[in-house]
């Protein structure tokens, strides 16, 4: 069908779509009322168009997963927020759904990402630091306080504990009346990504993996709606990685996870559907374009060509990406401003499902709620007033995109051939390997910066000989307090007995092959603490 | 010379290490031996690694607010083990205002975000040779306000004011052809105001009145060992004008640092040889 017949076949089928969903406006018209069309397309469409970029909702999805994309509506607005207690974070919420904030992002602070309670010797200084501290249930019901579980979309930055942190969540949903089926959500839930790049690993990788086809299996059955994973390369690429590492070591870790879960014996076009990924929106801005569209093209063929998917929803890769928190600078942080503005305009021509602007303040601390205000107005006006989302994928055809889109597949594939040569990323993550090539490009990038042969406007250049220093958000340390007092009563006040049945039926599930989910699911209900629940699993599976 | 040693340490739960493996191989880079303790450390494993591992220097790095609680407690345990001669030093995301405090508290130094590589090795190596008290000791600060230079349109019409009103004197008025530049000399007690009146467009203080208008050009403060304190400087990282001293229009020498330095002000710095012969430019 090499010819414009495949594209009028789109045209009735989005067409379709349309009427059944309609787009955002019934015309789209620049200012000087030239009517927009969904899509532009060459002259000539031949085997090789179609096959490597095709039209926006077909395979291999270059332009965008979609048949409408932000014609039918934006991408979310999701930005990423939480602070000290549940109920201030709870109040933060509240605050970002009044000013236009479609969907929720959890930051939960370090101890509950490495399943410390917040009284634990470990916890010492950083309870409520970079996000909201999480010890049982009770924590849980107070930030969700009301915020109708089945109306928003809650995507969580939870990793090692995810089961933990997805069961409270089903938990409270279900005290407001919501049934599972019904919730909406991402689970970040990337185990590989936290030994490579971020640090928030509990169990070593074996076990680990077997959690994560746990939740898959679970959520399959019981959260049709819910993502199960985001698997992010958000990370990867602020420890210092380039672009093609980004891909490529994010893509190799989605192929361990799907490879773990068909082993688990889950079926392929069951499980893909709920993967999700994550992304980093950086500085060069065509790169980043071309990498997101890349991203999508070899994630369609990996799983049509490697795993023999059937499901459309399978071969589509949908991710989030918040823009690059590594390229903030302390120095004059209004600049931080512009960064944002372009990364995050990078995202939206490449095509993004979601997207977290940065705060201009966040080189120096959390956001105040003037600076988290201007980051979701950036994305607000390039939404609303550029019109960069009348069209879809507007600079497919380029040139230069469609090369550097090509370039950068045909280098992340060299180093996913490398990972597999070692044996697949868990092994590759065992071996150092991408931890060092990703040290090695952040200490490239620091000496080019010294040597001014990369400029950051503000730091090694244009700098201010008197730097004005901005407010900052300090959480309050008073917030500590209250959140031990609150841990001492829930320990109070629950069934012992009921906790420690929970916990003791768990840690015999653990040690056998049992899916892990209804387990922590009946710890949760019973009030049991993340670090017990943690502290039970690691003495079955270790620590790494 | 015995080779430096430094742990470069990760305390508490934060496990963004991207600044702390680039710090341990800029230091490598730079000759030292460094020994990188990974994620989650608590103080007291850090203070014990430290002690095994005979280090000079400890480095912390936090990102996760936790610096407040984290860093005092590093302190506090090597006090404990006897071991407070090891320098400690931090960077991070910490705002400046916790930056001071835990300097005062002990952290020999807080390195923030958009620090060079180069400054923060020469900063430690300077730290620790000192403390070892081997190489040079850290020339003590300058030793008082030498003059302060005023840039002016013309002598004639700005003397009156210092003369009928101030009541000061005249000690000279020299010709600088080099600078292009007149100075009168106002002494007062030990230190004296020094008019500058430009000899030629396009000569230094012409092009400031042109930037800024009349008004405080530079302060010079008096210094020793000029040589070697601009070596020093340069070591720490500090912008200087003239690396090595020029003669001053009194015939000793003198060194101008960028102004960057100092917010915007122009230092001098003039190595005035004894208290009775004062003077420069």
């Amino acid at each position: 069908m090499g010819d414009r017949q495949s594209f009028e076949k789109w045209k009735e089928r989005t067409e379709e779509e349309i009427k059944k969903r309609p787009e955002r406006k019934e015309k789209f018209l620049t200012s000087s009322s030239i009517e927009i069309d969904p899509v532009y397309i060459p002259d000539n469409i031949d085997k090789r168009y179609l096959d490597n970029i095709g039209f926006p909702g077909d395979f291999p999805y270059t332009r965008g997963v979609r048949r409408t994309m932000y014609r039918g509506r934006f991408w979310t607005m999701r930005q990423y927020a939480g602070f000290g207690s549940a109920k201030e974070t709870n109040k933060r919420f509240k605050y970002l759904l009044e000013q236009g904030q479609t969907g929720l992002s959890v930051a939960f602070d370090l101890p509950t990402q490495i399943g410390y309670d917040s009284d634990d010797p470990m916890s010492l200084g950083e309870v409520g630091k970079v996000g909201v501290a999480i010890d049982s249930l009770e924590d849980m019901e107070i930030l969700f306080n009301g915020i109708s579980l089945d109306e928003v979309s809650t995507s969580m930055t939870i990793n090692a504990p995810a089961a933990v942190l997805l069961a409270m969540y089903i938990v409270v949903a279900e005290k407001q009346g919501v049934p599972k089926e019904k919730i909406q959500g991402t689970i970040q839930n990337d185990i590989l990504k936290e030994y490579i790049a971020r640090g928030t690993y509990i169990f070593p990788p074996k076990p680990s993996m077997r959690l994560i086809t746990d939740i898959f299996a679970y959520c399959t059955e019981n959260t049709p709606k819910f993502n199960t994973i985001s698997i992010s390369g958000y990370h990867i690429r602020e420890a210092g990685s380039t672009a093609v590492q980004e891909l490529a070591f994010t893509l190799s870790n989605a192929i361990a996870y799907v490879d773990s879960a068909l082993e688990a014996g889950l079926d392929i076009d069951n499980f893909a559907p709920r993967l999700a990924f994550f992304f980093n929106g950086h500085n060069q801005f065509f790169e980043e374009i071309a990498k997101f569209r890349a991203a999508r093209r070899m994630w369609a063929n990996i799983m049509r060509d490697k795993y023999g998917a059937k499901n459309a929803k399978s071969m589509q890769l949908r991710f989030h990406t918040q823009v690059a928190g590594s390229t903030l600078t302390a120095q004059q942080p209004d600049n931080n401003i512009v960064r944002v503005a372009i990364q995050a305009l990078a995202a939206a021509l490449g095509g993004t499902q979601s997207l977290h602007t940065n705060a201009k303040d966040e080189a120096l601390a959390l956001p105040t709620e003037d600076s988290a205000r201007i980051a979701l107005r950036t994305q607000q006006i390039i939404a609303n007033e550029t019109g960069v989302a009348d069209t879809i994928d507007p600079l497919g055809g380029s040139y230069y995109i469609e090369f550097l889109t090509d370039e950068l597949e045909k280098k992340a594939y060299e180093y996913i051939e490398e990972i597999e040569k070692r044996g697949g990323a868990v092994a590759a993550v065992e071996q150092q390997y991408m931890q060092k090539e990703i040290q090695r490009a952040a200490y490239e990038t620091q000496k080019r910066q010294e040597k001014q042969e990369e400029i950051v406007v503000g730091v090694n250049k244009y700098q201010l000989d008197d730097e004005p220093q901005p407010e900052l958000l300090r959480v309050d340390d008073s917030l500590v307090d209250d959140q031990l007092a609150r841990l001492q009563g829930t320990r109070a006040n629950r069934n012992e007995e009921k906790v420690k049945a929970a916990l003791t039926q768990l840690k015999t599930a653990a040690e056998g092959t049992e899916n892990l989910m209804p387990f922590i699911i009946e710890a949760v209900k019973q009030y049991t603490t993340i670090g017990e629940i943690c502290h039970t699993l690691r003495e079955v599976f270790g620590e790494y | 010379m015995e080779k430096i040693r430094v742990l470069i340490a990760k305390p508490g739960l934060d496990g963004h290490d991207r600044g702390a493996l680039v710090i341990s191989q800029a230091l490598r880079d730079a000759g030292m031996e460094v020994i990188y303790t990974g994620l989650r450390q608590s103080p007291k494993q850090i203070v014990k690694a430290a002690i095994q591992e005979d280090v000079d220097a400890i480095g912390l790095s936090s990102l996760s607010g936790a610096h407040n609680v984290l860093f005092p407690q590093v302190l506090k345990l090597l006090r404990e083990e006897q071991a407070e001669d090891i320098i400690v030093f931090g960077g991070g995301v910490i705002p400046l205002e916790d930056a001071q405090n835990l300097e005062k508290q002990g952290i020999k130094k807080i390195f923030t975000p958009g620090t060079s590589t180069k400054t923060i090795s020469a900063y430690i190596e300077q730290a620790i040779l000192e403390a070892r008290g081997q190489g040079d000791p850290l020339l003590a600060g300058p030793k008082g306000i030498d003059h302060v230079g005023i840039a002016v349109y013309s002598i004639e019409e700005a003397l009156p004011f210092y003369l009928n009103h101030l009541h000061l004197e005249v000690e000279k008025i020299v010709e600088v052809p080099s600078q292009k530049v007149k100075v009168a000399f106002l002494p007062l007690g030990n230190f004296k105001f020094e008019l500058l009146e430009p000899l030629t467009n396009g000569s230094p203080i012409a092009r400031f009145l042109e930037k800024k208008g009349e008004g405080i050009h530079h302060i010079a403060l008096s210094v020793s060992s000029l040589q070697d304190r601009l070596n020093q400087l340069k070591r720490e990282g500090v912008q200087l004008i003239d690396e090595t001293p020029k003669e001053g229009a009194g015939g000793y020498p003198i060194a101008f640092l960028h102004p960057k330095n100092a917010k915007g002000v122009l230092l001098e710095l003039c190595e005035t040889i004894d208290e009775a012969e004062k003077g420069d430019e």
